[in-house]
């Protein structure tokens, strides 16, 4: 497991814990479709199964995302990646590492681990191709020691995937 | 460590970049400007007319301002905008950040395309959220339920909670200047956030980080520069009648260390040269420290040989020959041709022709000598390496003796700068007592050392100067040496004047009848040399451009122009030089 047992990882804190909690029963009520949490003690790192949607290059396929959630959670973003085996997809990294800007820059206290799904799930269906981004080998390599995602600058060009 | 790619004859900047210095066209701008509402065409045919009257003029081409001079005009911006456009100071601000705070930039798009205009940039007029009847809301960010006086939302209507406003607020600011363009968090929503929800929620740190990263924006976003209107009053119009001067600002922070404040600059005013509040000279359009009359370009390869090892490596390659067993460079400064490397390598080894001293002795030439050697030189076995540390000691020759100039005029100027404060702080007043004079009728002290200190600094550049002009413009460089050596030697008198000559006053009882002598001398040598160095600053400013003539004749082979024919044009001091005599003052 790319398990990035991040190096500052402190606990929630209370108003990220209350948030949680309202996000993880809004979820049971709510699921979006096509996935699935897998319920743990751990509130701050959920795994959360993804269905591949039908009609979709990914159709009948399972992924697995992995959410770390920081101390300041909203106000922070979470990290997701997927865990091993990651999609083939032009924007995430045989790592797990997923170049999606909601994940970093354009993050918003607003948004939630159910939109951020729906965000992933659209990425992967609008996909045309099944294939590692370019620089894959060299960012991975560069990614060693499990460094997280958020570290690195991403540069977001493609819209269209 | 390759000597040939040395730079020196890489003058052809100094031909090109004259045009910096282009004084023909200046506008100049004094004082603060005035802005004036009605910017219509039929201003600029009369700024036309105005602009020949300034030409001439000895003006200040930049502002310096200070933190509140910023504010204000920024302020002042901002109330432009915001009663032409008729919306609130807030949107204003938004606005002018959105355009790089160009007024005129925010006028011209928005009277073009106001919903457009207002859709990018976020300024919503009605809310899109519209709130349900129920009495509690429910916080966006937090999800928790609250009575509708505990939310707050921005234009667009979207309700937060105030602890997660505060929360989000407090993140971007600490995230950087990015929030100067915070939008509402909702992700749907690109409504902007402004200071006012900024000065309610923030905290008192926050809120000063915010005013902060505002007011660097102001001046650091203003770089493409604006054009600004002032109005002048002229002293020979009737005081209700101005004319309305246009001209191209920009702003730049002083790079002094630890200074506060900003320069606005008016483009076309002459000269770079920029002196700061806090007494820091520098160039505007390089931000070195003030180097007229050399062109920025010269200024920054002169800077970066300075501090690069290049030179280093010429001098090693100069003086030093590798070690032929370990390699390291060895220095040779006296004694004989048997070397001895230290240890623990400890070769010993013929300097000459780098081989095993074993096999040296009587026969091979002695110690002082090496037939070995002067046999492969005759089969040319040497030539390469040794042309190549011929030419890195020419070349360091060179640069050694332009930068020893450069530097002693560097420290002069400091110790005259000392002095000058000295002068200022102690010596005056005491001269002024003892020679029974008043402080005003010494000025002429001061004014001399003000003069040196200048003088100083020009005459340091022009050492940079020196080093790239070219080897092969000869009647250039005759001429330049000539300029410099009389403004060197002028100096040289004055700085000598006011520094010797005014201590045996210093050290008087009571009043000295030479004073009124001395007084005399040393007006009539701060004159010649401000005369010196103005010549001296105008030679150069225009590349030297008076001998172009006879650089063409030295051409065909004479590499003498005769000096005294080229003091022409008005400088007064045609006659009585001998090419000879250039480096008097050296």
């Amino acid at each position: 497991m790319t398990s990035s047992s991040a190096p500052s990882r402190k606990a929630l804190s209370k108003i990220a814990c209350n948030r949680l909690q309202k996000e993880l029963v809004e979820w049971q009520v709510n699921p979006p479709a096509g996935f699935k949490h897998k319920v743990t003690d751990n509130l701050q790192r959920w795994i959360i199964e993804v269905n591949g949607a039908p009609g979709t290059l990914y159709a009948n396929e399972t992924y697995q995302l992995q959410v770390d959630f920081p101390e300041h959670y909203p106000m922070e973003a979470p990290q997701v990646i997927f865990l091993p085996p990651a999609p083939l997809h032009p924007h995430i990294y045989s790592n797990g590492h997923i170049c999606l800007d909601i994940l970093y820059d354009s993050w918003s206290p607003a948004m939630t681990v159910s939109s951020v799904c729906i965000s992933i799930l659209s990425m992967l269906s609008s996909s045309t191709v099944k294939q590692r981004p370019a620089d894959n080998d060299r960012y991975v390599k560069n990614c060693r020691n499990g460094r997280s995602p958020k570290e690195t600058r991403w540069w977001f060009h493609d819209d269209k995937v | 460590m390759d000597s040939e790619d040395d730079d020196f004859y890489s003058g052809e900047a100094m031909d090109d970049e004259n045009d910096y210095y282009n004084t023909d066209d200046a506008a100049y701008a004094d004082g603060y400007d005035d802005e004036d509402e009605d910017d219509d065409d039929d201003d600029y045919e009369f700024m036309e007319e105005v602009d020949e009257e300034y030409v001439s003029r000895q003006q200040q081409s930049y502002t310096v301002l200070k933190e509140e001079d910023i504010q204000q005009r920024q302020e002042d911006d901002i109330t432009r905008v915001s009663t032409v456009l008729s919306i609130s100071r807030v949107d204003a601000s938004i606005l002018l950040r959105q355009y790089n705070w160009s007024v005129s930039r925010v006028h011209d798009a928005w009277f073009a395309d106001e919903d457009g205009v207002r859709k990018s940039v976020g300024l919503l007029d009605k809310p899109v959220f519209q709130f349900s009847n129920a009495k509690e809301l429910t916080c966006g960010i937090c999800f928790e339920p609250y009575t509708r006086d505990k939310v707050m939302s921005a234009a667009c209507g979207h309700p937060f909670c105030c602890t997660c406003w505060k929360g989000y607020i407090s993140a971007t600011v600490n995230d950087g200047p990015g929030c100067l363009m915070l939008r509402c968090p909702d992700p749907s929503c690109r409504a902007a956030v402004g200071q006012d929800m900024i000065n309610m929620l923030a905290s008192d740190d926050d809120k000063e980080k915010y005013t902060r990263y505002l007011r660097r924006s102001y001046v650091e976003d203003n770089r493409k520069g604006c054009l600004r209107y002032h109005l002048k009053h002229e002293p020979y119009l009737p005081s209700d009648c101005c004319y309305i001067h246009f001209v191209y600002c920009q702003t730049k922070w002083c790079p002094a260390p630890g200074c506060d404040y900003a320069i606005d600059f008016a483009a076309g005013g002459g000269t770079f040269d920029v002196s700061c509040l806090c007494s820091h000279s520098f160039c505007w359009n390089c931000t070195e420290e003030a180097h007229r009359p050399v062109d920025c370009g010269t200024v920054s390869k002169w800077i970066l040989k300075n501090c690069a090892e290049s030179e280093n490596m010429n001098w090693i390659l100069a003086n030093s020959k590798p070690c032929p067993k370990c390699k390291r460079p060895i220095e040779k400064n006296q004694g004989c041709m048997h070397m001895t490397c230290s240890p623990p390598c400890k070769f010993e080894f013929c300097w000459l022709c780098l081989g095993a001293w074993s096999d040296h002795g009587e026969r091979t030439g002695g110690f002082y000598a090496c037939n070995r050697y002067e046999s492969a030189k005759q089969q040319g076995d040497y030539d390469e390496t040794e042309r190549r540390r011929e030419m890195a000691k020419n070349s360091l020759e060179k640069y050694t003796h332009y930068y020893e100039r450069w530097a002693s005029n560097q420290s002069s100027r400091q110790k005259a700068l000392a002095d000058l404060h000295q002068m200022q702080t102690v010596h005056l007043e005491k001269l002024s007592d003892t020679q029974c004079t008043p402080e005003s009728q010494l000025k002429f002290i001061i004014e001399a050392w003000l003069q040196i200190v200048e003088c100083r600094r020009v005459l340091k550049w022009t050492y940079a100067y020196g080093y790239y002009l070219p080897e092969h413009e000869h009647a250039k460089r005759q001429f330049f040496e000539y300029l410099q050596g009389e403004a060197e030697s002028g100096l040289e008198r004055l700085h000598q004047c006011a520094e010797k000559e005014l201590q045996q006053f210093l050290n008087d009882d009571s009043p000295s009848k030479e004073f009124n002598d001395f007084r005399t001398k040393l007006a009539g040598l701060t004159s010649v040399t401000k005369n010196y160095f103005e010549n001296l600053v105008r030679a150069l400013e225009n590349g030297l451009a008076d001998v172009d003539s006879h650089a063409a004749c030295s051409k065909a082979g004479i590499s003498k122009p005769p000096p005294a024919s080229k003091g022409k044009s008005g400088r007064g001091k045609g006659s009585g030089r001998s090419s000879g005599s250039h480096d008097a003052g050296r």
